[in-house]
């Protein structure tokens, strides 16, 4: 298999408190220069990204093509999935703060799956989602599915 | 306190064959962005991807944490520039994530910028998260 490789890069100014950072796609392009701040990411979001809300589009990105691709094998290609992915930061005794949960909620219109095969097919990609697996490390990480 | 961030993404069709969508982040910051395999896994054609999306989390909380690492030993920055490059291999995960800064830090030497720099990398929160990543490699110096 290939490897793929994708980067991004950040640029700091300041002390953590005052400072603030830009977040460029390196690879895509796709976004460039998001601000983010230490204030905006632990309070009020002021139209700025943050690390966790960029974890939860990875996560919730990962796990909805590894859903597409668990209801392709078992024979019934969704027709539309809608997955939303929240990520929690909390400061846990002795270690800081962590990322402690991310909560996977999908839903969707799959012709000839039944609502048992669609959670069998989201955990199924709960286990192939290369982040689902990683995450883990600080993590708890549920899913719930539901067809529309 | 908790902080909770939500993004939703809608997906259409086949793995490979089908297409995505990020949707519009709720602070407003980016989005909607197109995703699909191909441009995941081949040549990215304008689009992100998972990878990428951890790429730009890492980075982001590995500088934010080495600021607050410098500020703590009375050394703040003036300024760091980092890259994350994440490799995914199909069928076997993700295996390596680098880290490389480059930093302005008004009165510290190599050494000690190179040792604030291996607690940011062990310490910040998406660095714990992503614990699980076989190879996490860090090159860190003054720029």
């Amino acid at each position: 298999m290939p490897r793929i490789v994708r980067g991004a890069e950040v640029s700091w100014e300041g002390n953590v408190a005052r400072g603030t950072g830009g977040i460029t796609a390196a690879s895509s392009g796709a976004f460039v220069g998001l601000e983010y701040t230490a204030a905006t990411r632990i309070g009020v979001r002021a139209g700025k990204t943050s690390p966790e809300e960029l974890l939860a589009a990875a996560h919730g990105g990962c796990f909805t093509m590894s859903l597409a691709s668990e209801l392709s094998k078992a024979g019934t290609p969704p027709g539309r999935l809608d997955v939303r992915c929240v990520v929690t930061m909390d400061e846990v005794a002795d270690k800081g703060h962590q990322i402690v949960h991310s909560e996977i909620e999908a839903h969707g219109t799959v012709p000839g799956c039944d609502e048992a095969s669609f959670a069998q097919a989201a955990e199924a990609a709960d286990a192939t989602c290369p982040f689902s697996a990683l995450i883990r490390a600080s993590a708890t990480v549920t899913v719930s599915a539901t067809l529309s | 306190m908790a902080t909770e961030r939500t993004m939703t993404t809608t997906w259409h069709g086949t793995l490979l064959e089908g297409a995505g969508t990020i949707h519009e982040a709720p602070s407003g910051a980016f989005g909607p962005l197109d995703v699909s395999w191909p441009s995941r896994a081949e040549a990215p054609d304008g689009r992100t991807s998972p990878e990428e999306l951890i790429a730009a989390a890492h980075s982001a909380c590995f500088s934010m944490a080495l600021s607050a690492g410098l500020a703590r030993g009375g050394t703040p920055a003036e300024r760091l520039d980092t890259t994350a490059t994440v490799t995914f291999v199909p069928g076997e995960g993700i295996t390596k994530v680098a880290l490389a800064v480059r930093g302005s830090v008004p009165g510290l030497d190599a050494e000690a910028f190179l040792a604030a720099a291996e607690g940011a990398k062990t310490g910040c929160p998406v660095s714990k998260a992503l614990a699980g990543v076989p190879e996490i490699t860090l090159d860190a110096a003054l720029a």
